[in-house]
């Protein structure tokens, strides 16, 4: 069978700032609390226009499960690896803590989990991906900004609505390669 | 001249009295992080994951390849007049080194699980994995070199030397890489820090041997012998050379990040000149630890023995805070726009209570070693022909 590149495409105009993917990631995967600690998260670009005409989009953001990944490139024990659909992982007992991985990171998504005592960050939840379900953010958000799936079916919604729309990553000058999509 | 333990001095009471403090302080913050975990006591972030402990590491490390590449000049590269230094040199670049090491612990979560998971499961892309090879094979190198001169063994000790030195060339200059390589980290990323660290190590060197020989003398109430005071007026001049070279590595690390004002590296740039860094960086950077001992250094009035090892006194305390300026600026832009930002549009970090002791109770227990050694060892002998 032919491996899958999973990815997620949004459409951040439809995003609220509800911060409902925020919570639910957290539920789901038991994030400490604390403000260093997350998984995902919703940036708030600046206001546009004056009073009363006013306007701000939202980008809601995880890691990017990039492609080319600075944070398993420079990882001593290969903590952080990739597996075979492209989910960028972290081995909780080999992590020795170096968070080199964390200044490697140009998203900023990964922080030191004290709880289990290693670098954390989005997995696309993969438990419940390889289970059939869809991750966390995916199935709570109310007005279904993230659309989740594999790049590899040209059949799956991520991959026609990439066809359709034009869109853009973030931080494309790095070459990450990134894996989240947000549509123009 | 003799080497035989001198009876206590009231001095020395109180130099250990010091040192035990700053030892305790240390030993209390590091059972409050056994106990309460690094997230309660350190003040690095998500953003910030660096703090002081790194660059404290950072600081060691260099004076432990300055020290080894200094005191090599006589060893290997046949200079007469630092013969003189050579086992001291050797000692002190290897307890700077253990120090620098259970500093780097500190900071990491788990330094146990390291030694064994860089060994069966290694990532050779990793310069942090490198460096933990290379830095191994330049300690036991050191090791081999100071027991050879120890044993009086010229022929060991120079090839084990010859060895240390290019182990300490490569070990440092990846280091140096650690950080060059992160291409997310403008600040950083390059080929100039790898050199830069290996040029900085040799005013680090340079400072800490004129610190050793004078102190050597002072604290034991002896004369520096006309053989040690030419040494000492030699490093001297050899010193004035290296600050001269290291301010001039300082302007063109400057320049490129103000010229055309580049993303990011801009920034960070501007957080030494006119930012949250600035009294670091001119105050001790530069006036405390370059120009101030460069003009004492050059002008052959005030290059006296004492003048000598007083510029490498400011000069170290100005490597130390160079060390952390560079460590902290390079994370202070935020690589989101969501992340919370103190003045100037960068991140905020200030080393915490506990931080802070750890970082004296290392410099302590270094201390403390040493003065140690020079009870144990006779580090003079070998060299009087
Ligand atoms: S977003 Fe960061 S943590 Fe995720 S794969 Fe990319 S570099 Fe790694
Ligand atoms: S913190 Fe853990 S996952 Fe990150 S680079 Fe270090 S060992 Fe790898």
């Amino acid at each position: 069978m032919k491996n899958k590149r999973f990815a997620i495409v949004l459409d951040t105009r439809r995003c609220i700032d509800c911060k409902a993917c925020t919570v639910a990631c957290k539920a789901e995967n038991n994030v400490p609390l604390g403000r260093d600690n997350h998984r995902n998260w919703v940036t708030e670009e600046p206001l546009r226009g004056s009073y009363p005409n006013l306007g701000q989009s939202f980008t809601p953001g995880q890691c990017m499960q990039c492609g080319n990944t600075p944070c398993e490139r420079v990882c001593p024990t290969r903590a952080t690896g990739v597996n075979q659909d492209g989910i960028v992982t972290v081995e909780e007992k080999k992590c020795i803590g170096c968070k080199y991985c964390m200044t490697a990171c140009p998203y900023n998504a990964r922080y030191y989990n004290e709880e289990i005592e290693a670098v954390d960050k989005c997995t696309f939840c993969a438990h419940r991906v390889y289970s059939g379900r869809l991750p966390a953010c995916v199935e709570t958000c109310p007005t279904k900004v993230r659309v989740f799936g594999d790049l590899n079916d040209p059949q799956s919604e991520v991959s026609k609505l990439l066809a359709k729309n034009p869109h853009r990553v973030l931080k494309p000058e790095m070459g990450t390669k990134p894996y989240l999509f947000y549509l123009i | 001249m003799t080497t035989l333990a001198l009876p206590k001095r009231p001095g020395e009471i109180l130099w250990f009295g010091l040192l035990g403090a700053g030892m305790l302080a240390g030993a209390v913050a590091v059972a409050m992080v056994l106990v309460k975990g690094h997230a309660h006591v350190y003040n690095v972030t998500r953003e910030i994951p660096w703090g002081i402990l790194i660059s404290t590491y950072v600081f060691f490390v260099v004076s432990s390849t300055g020290l080894c590449l200094v005191s090599s000049l006589g060893d290997v590269w046949g200079f007469e007049k630092f013969e003189i230094i050579g086992r001291r040199g050797h000692l002190l670049a290897i307890l700077t080194l253990v120090t620098g090491f259970g500093t780097m612990a500190m900071e990491l979560n788990h330094p146990i699980r390291m030694g064994i998971y860089a060994i069966i499961s290694p990532n050779f892309t990793s310069a942090i994995w490198w460096m933990g090879a290379l830095y191994g094979l330049y300690l036991v190198l050191l090791i081999c070199e100071f027991t050879f001169l120890m044993l009086g063994n010229r022929r060991l000790a120079f090839i084990s030397g010859l060895l240390g030195f290019f182990a300490a060339i490569t070990a440092h200059s990846n280091l140096g890489a650690v950080f060059g390589l992160l291409e997310a980290r403008h600040y950083w990323y390059g080929s100039f820090m790898p050199i830069y660290f290996i040029l900085s190590a040799l005013v680090s060197g340079g400072a800490l041997t004129a610190l050793i020989v004078y102190f050597n003398h002072k604290a034991r109430g002896r004369e520096l012998s006309p053989k040690y005071a030419e040494f000492m007026l030699t490093m001297g001049k050899l010193q004035a050379l290296f600050l001269g070279i290291l301010m001039f590595f300082v302007v063109w690390k400057i320049i490129p990040g103000l010229y055309g004002q580049p993303p990011e590296k801009y920034e960070a740039t501007m957080a030494l000149i006119n930012g949250p860094l600035a009294v670091n960086f001119w105050f001790f950077e530069v006036l405390i630890g370059m120009l101030i001992p460069f003009l004492i250094l050059v002008n052959p009035k005030t290059r006296t023995v004492f003048g000598v090892m007083f510029a490498g006194m400011m000069t170290t305390i100005g490597i130390f805070f160079m060390r952390y300026d560079l460590v902290i600026a390079g994370q202070l832009v935020p690589m989101r726009e969501d992340s919370a930002r103190g003045a100037h549009g960068l991140l905020s970090y200030f080393p915490s209570l506990a931080e802070i002791a750890i970082v004296i109770g290392a410099i302590a227990v270094c201390l403390f070693l040493y003065t140690l050694a020079e009870k144990i060892f006779d580090l003079e002998g070998g060299h009087r022909h």
